[in-house]
């Protein structure tokens, strides 16, 4: 049926209606239609100047900081050191076991690559101010290295747990076309580090933010030299897997003269040398008392778990290379007390046996059976169960439910030590490897028994007499007088944890390798780093048993009855990665 | 034109469809499924069932009726005229008898036959009954069950569930007729311990379980709380002949000096400290008692069920008559150990002195594989005589024989340490003074890496006493070094004595 309306009448309304219309749309091509939104900002009002560029910076990292949950989730629970409790969702325990469904929420990398192309708009923007010269030379390298850093870390995570993934370094609009394999092919992991390492390797600036700089301030009372990624360690890092281990104990080494060439004081000594004199960092008991339980120091200022509760103070700074705060005044907040607390949260994760046992097969040297650093700071028993407590100290020193403050724990002297030990000894320098971390630290694997450093000339002695970066220089001598940058590093991290010294038993490449990552699963247990280490290894040694026992060790001990097959099936490298969707 | 005629007829048909369909208001239905019980109480659905009427006619004349017409929800266990034929005419007869007696068939949720879990569900008179299974309440059996109505449920049921007597009601129904019950009453006016007088003294005042503990008896004070109606409990109650044989064992090592010649406190310490062992905080069914029963105080129980007379059902758990309930001294009497890093105090030297160790031993000479253990050092204290001081209560009047483990793993000389037992001290001024001293031990020679238990020797208690002040004490030497301590654990052994 055909409808018509009746026009006759309506005709002439009509023009002078069209007529108006075209007056008015003539009149607002001015500009008094165009008023820009006051909460908004358009892109060209973005990138105008430095402080634009560090505001880009800033944001950058306040988005870092929303992977922080995922990132020690992925790292841990797919590992041996954590494992899921009855509270835990059924995602956990599909990573616990290594049998991730389509749906599971910690399986998409979707929000590492939102983090990725917010990147690579910032530095898009970045090569536009310093061609319209915007902001000067030495600020576009500072920010830009940054950036591309970060960019490089989350590419290096994304590696870690999906393999072969899409290498996008151009801004892209739709989020979604990452998936799309014929635009962004994906590349091998292999593949991946080469680029990372050259792209990283190329950038034009390696050091934190210099005093002075507008990013080197204080913010809310946090200081934030800290905040942002340490370049060289991550140039270590990826080097550390490309298999260049002289490069990257030679990045590693440049962070640990950090202080070289100050005037001889606490910062010359003690930062990142795990040094003795740092003496409220490390397992001790009080003075006189060392065979006595209740002497242990543990506070939020005393004792190795003060390294996680202690404010920012001296002695922490010589610990800490890079850490971000969360503050319950501002976001994002902080995901790990609701994670980990048994009394405050959901009590989501808890020690693994296999780690439970780790540390209480250790012994102390004043004979107690365990090492202090699992039983006594890194877990406690509530109401008979094992509660991770890292991230918790400075939320349950506050004792108020809404003061939800504590840290996500990235780069710290003790993993830089394992990790700079890791490249020595795979660079066949086993004995500085084996100096480092062991009790005794690097001064007392150079330092000959029966050495008097009181009387002797020890001009030619507590020295490595090596170049760069295998250098160490540790000599404390009366006549002549030294006191050489490295003298206080007598105690390695295994010294420092009040631990015997652990042997060197069979091939050393092996046997310290099997220590190091021992050792770094009783230091930074839950700090993200664990399935990272054991792939490292794995793939290093081309021998997926490395990892699979590791894990099959954790199920067995629980009763899990899917234990075998899950060795059976981590024993196929492919089966170690995450698919790749979301 | 053929077609839009056609068309219209269609659309006049589905209209006609749809406002045929609409007749039926699916919102309008969700009030009315047909179910009559869900528009009457309980009240009126029991009244309705004539197999019930008289548990009814009692509902009405104890007001209960009106509490069912109420909008709570409630779980009705109705007894059948048959079974209510049967209930004694003393509860009947007795107006508050009776109330209590209805009361005990209703509960205020509503309890489904069909459950994941056994229940112990709460009745209105305060008595918990246990609902296991579909069908079994307290014994009886439901003939129908699930009988839905607006405010709960009523389930028709096979026996009347007749309140019961908790455990300690039925202890005092025996007084007069059994020995052991009535000593177990007398326990209200004699304190066991100190610490009673006041609880009872609280109990009487602000009425009992004020305080968790504040009760009116001794031994519901010390042992289990029998009058608790909400856990269950098991208790042997001996027949008199097989109590005063099992308590005059007892008495020649609770020998106590009395200041009433009225009042025999051996003997009621000897029966205390045969008694205590024969509650249980569980309620064993006969078919569920196992060979032996450990009471919380450590003594093993040996439950032989021949000498089983009666076994009694009651509102917290089971009573059995026995003939006798026999323990052997050997169980009886409790080896006291006491752990050397919970010394109560130390007096001659610094706190930083004493070292509490967590260790483990390996050496496989005591423990057969590599055993955690906790203990007590002191080491440089500076001083001569550090003692590390400990106390025992409950000790039995007779012959002890005492252990320690002692590790010396922590210096190359020898430990001379020695151990006194003493009853009571005094403080004059900053002077500790012992005034009772049972034995000082020679000191004794630790030697290097002994992981071993080593005799010390023996001591004799007169009298059934408490141990105020037991003390290891150093090597009088200043020299450090010399004056160490350490002790894993003291072990007091207690002897039988020869029968005369």
């Amino acid at each position: 049926m055909i409808t018509t309306i009746k026009t006759k009448t309506t005709k002439g309304i009509i023009s002078v209606v069209s007529a108006m219309t075209l007056l008015l749309s003539l009149g607002s091509c001015q500009d008094f239609l165009d008023v820009q939104p006051e909460d908004k900002l358009a892109e060209e009002q973005m990138y105008r100047n430095v402080n634009d560029a560090d505001a880009a910076v800033i944001g950058i990292y306040g988005k870092f900081m929303g992977l922080a949950k995922k990132y020690v989730i992925l790292n841990e629970m797919r590992a041996d050191l954590m494992t899921t409790t009855a509270n835990s969702s059924p995602y956990l325990k599909q990573l616990s076991e290594h049998n991730e469904t389509a749906d599971n929420p910690y399986v998409s990398p979707k929000d590492f690559y939102e983090l990725i192309l917010n990147c690579n708009d910032a530095l898009k923007n970045f090569d536009i101010m310093l061609a319209e010269k915007r902001f000067k030379q030495e600020e576009y390298n500072q920010r830009y290295s940054d950036i591309g850093c970060i960019r490089s870390w989350v590419y290096l995570q994304l590696g870690i747990q999906y393999g072969s993934v899409p290498y996008i370094t151009d801004p892209i609009e739709n989020i979604d076309d990452v998936k799309n394999i014929s635009k962004y092919p994906r590349i091998s992991f292999n593949q991946l580090i080469e680029n990372l390492v050259d792209f990283t390797e190329n950038l034009p600036f390696k050091k934190p933010y210099p005093e002075g700089t507008n990013l080197r301030t204080s913010v809310d009372g946090y200081s934030t030299e800290y905040f942002f990624i340490n370049k060289e360690c991550l140039l270590g890092d990826l080097n550390l897997w490309k298999g260049d281990y002289l490069m990257a104990a030679s990045y590693y080494k440049k962070v640990l003269e950090t202080s070289t060439g100050a005037a001889s004081s606490a910062y010359l000594f003690d930062k990142y040398r795990l040094s003795w004199s740092a003496a409220n960092i490390m397992v001790s008991y009080i003075s006189g008392r060392e065979l006595d339980t209740n002497g242990l120091l543990n506070s939020d200022t005393e004792g190795w778990r003060s390294i996680f509760s202690r404010p920012v103070d001296a002695q922490w700074t010589y610990e800490w290379i890079w850490s971000l705060p969360f503050d319950s005044e501002f976001a994002p907040a902080n995901p790990f007390i609701s994670f980990f607390s048994k009394n405050s949260g959901d009590y989501q994760a808890k020690p693994s046996q296999s780690a439970m046992d780790r540390w209480n097969s250790e012994t102390q040297t004043n004979g107690f059976p365990y090492d202090a650093r699992g039983p006594k700071y890194t877990y406690k028993m509530v109401g008979g169960e094992p509660v991770i407590m890292k991230y918790l100290y400075k939320y349950e020193s506050a004792g108020d439910p809404f003061k939800t403050e504590g840290d996500w724990f990235l780069y710290r002297a003790a993993k830089l030590h394992l990790r700079y030990a890791e490249a020595a000894n795979r660079d066949n320098e086993h004995r500085i490897a084996d100096g480092i971390y062991n009790r005794g630290g690097i001064r007392g694997a150079f330092t000959r028994p029966g050495l008097n450093t009181g009387s002797d000339d020890v001009t030619n002695e507590m020295q490595t007499h090596k170049p760069f970066p295998y250098d160490f220089k540790c000599r404390e001598g009366q006549f002549p007088y030294y006191r050489d940058d490295w003298y206080r590093a007598s105690l390695g991290v295994r010294g420092r944890a009040n631990l015997l010294r652990k042997e060197v038993v069979g091939d050393s490449l092996i046997s310290i390798e099997n220590n190091l990552i021992d050792e770094a699963a009783l230091e930074l247990a839950y700090e993200g780093n664990r399935w990272e280490d054991l792939v490292r290894i794995a793939r290093r040694r081309n021998d997926p048993s490395y990892l699979a026992n590791k894990i099959y060790d954790k199920l067995s001990k629980e009763g899990n009855a899917e234990a075998e097959n899950v060795k059976a099936k981590l024993m196929n490298p492919d089966n170690w990665y995450l698919p790749f969707n979301w | 034109m053929i077609s839009l005629k056609n068309n219209y007829k269609r659309l006049f048909a589905g209209v006609l469809a749809l406002a045929v369909i609409s007749c039926s208001n699916p919102w309008d239905d969700r009030e009315n499924n047909d179910d009559a019980n869900l528009s009457v109480t309980l009240t009126e659905a029991i009244s309705n069932s004539s197999e019930i009427s008289q548990f009814a006619a009692l509902l009405k004349e104890t007001g209960y009726d009106k509490v069912l017409a109420a909008s709570k929800t409630y779980t009705v266990f109705a007894p059948t005229n048959a079974a209510m034929a049967e209930v004694d005419t003393a509860i009947l007869d007795d107006a508050d008898a009776l109330k209590q007696f209805v009361a005990n068939h209703i509960a205020l949720t509503a309890y489904s036959s069909v459950r994941s879990e056994d229940v112990r569900v709460r009745m209105l008179s305060n008595k918990y009954l246990d609902f296991e299974g579909t069908s079994d309440i307290d014994g009886a059996t439901i003939i129908t069950a699930d009988h839905y109505a607006a405010n709960g449920v009523f389930h028709i049921i096979d026996h009347a569930l007749t309140p019961k007597l908790n455990i300690w009601e039925y202890v005092n129904s025996q007084a007069g007729t059994s020995a052991m019950a009535d000593y177990l009453l007398s326990l209200k006016e004699f304190s066991i311990y100190e610490s009673d007088i006041d609880a009872k003294a609280l109990s009487e005042e602000e009425g009992a379980g004020y305080r968790a503990d504040s009760l009116t008896n001794s031994y519901l004070k010390n042992v289990y709380n029998l009058n608790n109606e909400r856990n269950n409990y098991t208790l042997f109650l001996m027949k008199d002949a097989g109590y005063s044989t099992e308590v005059n064992k007892m008495k020649p090592y609770t020998i106590k000096v009395s200041n009433d010649v009225t009042v025999d406190s051996t003997a009621i310490y000897a029966g205390y400290f045969t008694l205590r062992d024969l509650a249980f905080a569980k309620k064993y069914k006969k078919s569920e008692l196992p060979a032996s029963l450990v009471s919380q105080f450590g003594v093993e129980v040996p439950i032989d069920q021949t000498k089983i007379v009666e076994e009694i059902h009651l509102s917290n758990g089971i009573v059995y008559i026995m003939d006798q309930v026999e323990v052997p001294l050997s169980s009886r009497l409790l080896t006291r150990q006491i752990e050397g890093e919970k010394n109560i105090s130390f007096i001659n030297g610094p706190r930083s002195a004493i070292k509490y160790r967590d260790k483990k031993d390996n050496s496989l000479a005591f423990y057969p594989e590599p055993t955690l253990f906790y203990d007590v050092i002191v080491t440089n204290p500076g001083t001569g005589r550090f003692m590390l001081d400990y106390n025992a209560k409950d000790l039995y009047s007779t012959t002890y024989k005492v252990y320690w483990r002692a590790i010396n793993d922590f210096q190359t000389n020898v430990i001379n340490q020695s151990l006194r037992v003493a009853g009571k001290f005094k403080f004059e001024g900053d002077t500790r003074t012992v005034s009772d001293l049972v034995e000082h031990f020679d000191p004794v020679a630790v030697q290097p890496n002994v992981y071993t238990e080593v005799y010390i020797g023996e001591f004799t208690l007169d009298t059934a006493r408490n141990l105020d002040l037991i003390s290891l004490i150093a090597a009088d030497n200043t020299t450090n070094g010399n004056n160490s301590l350490t002790l894993d654990y003291l072990k007091f052994v207690p002897q039988v004595k020869p029968i005369p």
